[in-house]
């Protein structure tokens, strides 16, 4: 059966019906030209920083104090209206519409939250510990039994976990052939709430900060948001001040940063016609996610190795061309922060246009949750439009904002990589000498997440 | 031991959770059966690189629906669609038709485009007995490689689309043309049919220019294309597509060769877009014209305004948001065909699929009505095939302009199957 199928496949009359609009606008644009400003902009700041004194340096990055805190206790309540939600829209993928785009599950959590809440807690600040879904049941549960912990996180297990669980989350979003089927979508996400219930009362609140993947991602880009607190006060600053003020990172958290870029670099690699082109796949008849998983599981494990390798290299360059007597591994450590910007830049610039598409259904999903004819909303007759992508002068707006953002996340890394080597080493000549190699990778880096913008995608 | 005694109460509480958790599976499991609404299942390409045509196939199979059900649905029965995303891939488009027929208990599946999509489902619904009505334009049908229990009542396919266009380009285009296609099945399709059809025509193709599919500018492509090409035949696919139209303006100039092409190269584009002014006095094959026509049918025009799409084929919320207007009318045409066979049947549940096919098998004429806007069909019983009337236009200030009908004639090929002959 399955060789005649496979025959069938080889000798199948193609319907190539394969999408010109968006991508045939952007492959119109002068991208080159782009790309080279957008270069130019990151470079530039490199060579601007050499010049500008190491207190100004420092300075951008001194946080404004905006008002007191008046700090409600209120966040296990959110928490638990959080997991509630979470419940219902759990049990919605399992018995609302078969469709991803109407059922609410698929369109909250890779729409909604994926692309949404985690871009706004990187880019404005920490909502993940009024919205997580553990903190608060944990809360009522431990009250309720009067239970403390069984067990003591085991300390060797660092970040191991929580790099484990993102991975596996990666392969959820990039490799599975039904990331957003509604019924398959809920079992993960139910198994998964449900796990780390499990873990946070075997090993208290640490299993979250330790080992759950979500948690620790939002943490990380939390510390790059802008507004933050400062002592008593709440305050805003460039991204990043947070970082500038916190203690050195550990290894495992750094690792799991690096991941985080290598993880959103490759999915957007894998949709270029270069990628496909290396499958040895038709670009214009994309044979379907199941057929790709093996190479896709290799291609994120070879795109993250090479980040870490390449990273790596580049802290270890600095400190030898700084004449550094740093470790490798505290270096590595230090800098590692200052590639969040960027993967938090990325993330915006990935997923923009799914977002203004999805978005839509997201909406409509909220006016109409359980597919009855129900507009909550009062949306009335709404069609989802994906007009914005058939027209030269949104696409160009569109594709500058991507492009903004990524040339944004990588200035700012340079910034904190200099302020971060600034508070290392004291000395300006050193620090720009020790984060020099870093800067060349990063302004590498722009050039290539703007020719992922602007590569012509194959799904 | 106090805290033990609570530490397993808790882990309790947690199993019970669970339990809890797993509920909705049971019910959904237990009211499968009962149901009354005819389920129709719809393999839609909600994901994947057929997306883009799947929000316009969901949006016209919704409208022809609702117009079923607002009329008192099949045999009294409303229609329920179930919708399941098939990822626009080949193994999960199995895996979906397997859930119409086992787990959500369809009547029938219907909807697919993407051949690939169809040709791993088709075996599935043939072994599981599911009547799988196909939206998808693809010669597969009709070629004899699928089985009884597929069919393709809604859609003509690309064969007959491609040689009912021969006898217009010699005619009126010119005899000897040269032809630029993707290198891939999609363009050999056009270059094996179109080249057998404008020879029967007393022309000729002087050059068959295979373009890589990853190919993202043409420019050296060109220079082959004979000087004495009377007529451009053109089927680039892909997001290159604008690139290509703007450098063969720029390689030829105003002194180009006419040009022909198919529609689904600028499919939901629009044709007035900045970039594509070239094409200009350039004819396009059309499924269904894009543009209401001056001698618009009151079926098309009931049938636009059904699914929210106005005279330039764009939505009626969004005058940019052009629709997949060539191709999207199979939905609504196919649904038709399947209350009309359900109607014919008597249609009562599962165990009439195989008179429902009989039912459909037996049909012949479809006459131009507001089930059948795109215009009259014949369907072929044998090959599962339906053939219908095509259109030709031309761009004439960035609307398209229906310049020529095709009859249904032309579209028509000798059997190469009789799948009535195979057993159930």
């Amino acid at each position: 059966m399955r060789y005649i199928f496979l025959f069938l496949l080889l000798i199948a009359p193609g319907s190539a019906l394969a999408h010109a609009s968006e991508q045939g606008f952007v492959l119109l644009l002068p991208t080159n030209a782009y790309i080279a400003a957008g270069v130019a902009t990151v470079a530039l700041t490199v060579l601007l920083l050499a010049r500008v004194p190491a207190r100004a340096a420092l300075g951008i990055f001194r946080p404004l104090l905006l008002c007191r805190r008046h700090g409600l206790p209120l966040h296990h309540v959110s928490s638990c209206t959080a997991a509630l939600v979470l419940g219902a829209l759990i049990w919605i993928g399992l018995t609302g519409s078969r469709d991803p785009l109407t059922n609410p599950l698929p369109l909250f959590v890779w729409t909604v939250w994926w692309i949404g809440l985690v871009a706004l807690q990187g880019a404005i600040g920490d909502h993940w510990r009024w919205t997580n879904p553990w903190t608060g049941p944990a809360a009522v549960l431990s009250h309720v039994t009067e239970m403390r912990p069984l067990f003591r996180y085991p300390v060797f297990l660092g970040y191991g976990p929580g790099i484990a669980i993102f991975f596996s989350f990666a392969l959820l979003l990039l490799a599975d052939p039904a990331p957003a089927d509604p019924a398959r979508l809920a079992l993960f996400a139910g198994g998964y709430w449900y796990a780390t219930l499990l873990g946070v009362v075997l090993f208290g609140p640490r299993w979250l900060i330790r080992a759950e993947a979500l948690t620790i991602l939002m943490r990380s880009y939390a510390s790059v948001s802008m507004l933050g607190r400062k002592g008593q006060h709440l305050a805003a600053g460039l991204p990043g001040w947070k970082i500038m003020a916190r203690p050195r990172t550990s290894l495992g958290l750094a690792l799991f940063m690096l991941i985080l870029l290598g993880t959103g670099s490759f999915d957007g690699l894998n949709e270029t016609f270069w990628w496909l082109g290396k499958l040895g796949l038709n670009p214009l008849e994309f044979p379907g996610r199941s057929a790709v998983v093996t190479p896709t599981i290799l291609g994120l494990i070879a795109a993250n190795i090479a980040l870490v390798v390449v990273f790596g290299t580049s802290i270890w360059l600095g400190l030898v061309v700084a004449r550094s007597n740093m470790g490798l591994t505290l270096a590595f450590c230090l800098f590692a922060p200052s590639i969040l910007p960027i993967a938090l830049g990325y993330h915006v610039a990935h997923y923009l246009t799914s977002f203004m598409v999805d978005g839509q259904y997201a909406l409509k999903a909220a006016s109409d949750p359980m597919t009855t004819g129900a507009d909550l909303l009062g949306l009335g007759q709404f069609y989802v439009t994906t007009g914005f992508f058939n027209t030269p002068g949104t696409v160009r707006t569109i594709w500058l904002t991507q492009a903004g953002a990524v040339v944004a996340g990588h200035v700012i890394a340079i910034l904190l990589a200099h302020g971060l080597a600034l508070k290392a080493f004291g000395d300006h000549r050193r620090a720009a000498l020790s984060q020099a190699p870093l800067a060349a990778f990063m302004v590498l880096y722009t050039f290539f997440g703007l020719w992922l913008l602007a590569s012509p995608r194959g799904l | 031991m106090t805290n033990a005694t609570t530490r397993r109460g808790a882990l309790k509480t947690l199993g019970l959770g669970a339990a809890a958790a797993s509920l909705p599976l049971w019910a959904r499991y237990t009211n499968a059966q009962t149901s009354e609404p005819v389920k129709i299942g719809f393999q839609v390409h909600r994901t994947g690189i057929g997306a883009a045509y799947g929000r316009w196939y969901d949006r016209t199979t919704q409208a022809a629906v609702k117009l079923i059900n607002d009329g008192g649905g099949i045999n009294g029965r409303m229609i329920e669609i179930m919708a399941e995303d098939d990822g626009t891939d080949p193994k999960r488009g199995a895996e979906v038709v397997e859930k119409f027929a086992n787990q959500h208990g369809c009547d029938v599946g219907f909807g697919t485009l993407f051949s690939h999509v169809v040709i791993g489902s088709s075996p599935r619904a043939g072994e599981l007995k599911l009547p799988y009505f196909v939206v998808s334009e693809g010669h597969h049908v009709a070629s004899g490689m699928l089985n009884r229990y597929t069919l393709q009542p809604g859609i003509t396919d690309v064969k007959s689309q491609v040689q009912a266009m021969a006898p217009y380009v010699a005619d009126n285009l010119g005899k000897k043309v040269t032809m630029i296609f993707p290198d891939f099945a999609f363009g050999h399709d056009h270059r094996d049919y179109f080249s057998a059809a404008i020879e029967a025509q007393g022309g000729e193709v002087l050059e068959k220019i295979a373009i890589p599919p990853s190919e993202t500018s043409f420019t050296k492509y060109f220079p082959k294309i004979p000087r004495d090409t009377e007529v451009l035949y053109h089927v680039m696919v892909g997001p290159a597509v604008l690139t290509f139209v703007k450098e063969l303006g720029e390689f030829f100039g105003p002194s180009r060769p006419e040009m022909f092409g198919f529609i689904d190269s600028l499919e939901a584009v629009d044709i007035a877009s900045p970039g594509l002014e070239y094409l200009e006095g350039t004819y396009f094959w059309e499924g269904n014209p894009r543009n209401a026509q001056p001698d618009q049918s009151e079926h098309d025009k009931f049938y636009r305004a059904a699914v929210g799409v106005d005279d330039n084929g764009a939505s009626v919320s969004d005058p940019t948001d052009v629709s997949t207007y060539a191709h999207m009318f199979g939905c609504w045409e196919t649904l038709h065909v399947i209350k009309a066979g359900m109607e014919a049947a008597g249609y009562q549940g599962p165990g009439d699929r195989a008179t429902l096919i009989e039912a459909v098998e037996a049909m012949t004429d479809m006459p131009h009505s507001q089930a059948h806007p795109q215009g009259a069909k014949i369907f072929n019983g044998k090959t599962h095939q339906v053939f219908g009337h095509q259109y030709i236009s031309r761009v004439e200030a960035g609307r398209l302009v229906k310049v020529h009908t095709t009859s249904i004639e032309d579209t028509l090929y000798p059997d190469e199957v009789d799948y009535t002959t195979q057993a159930f």
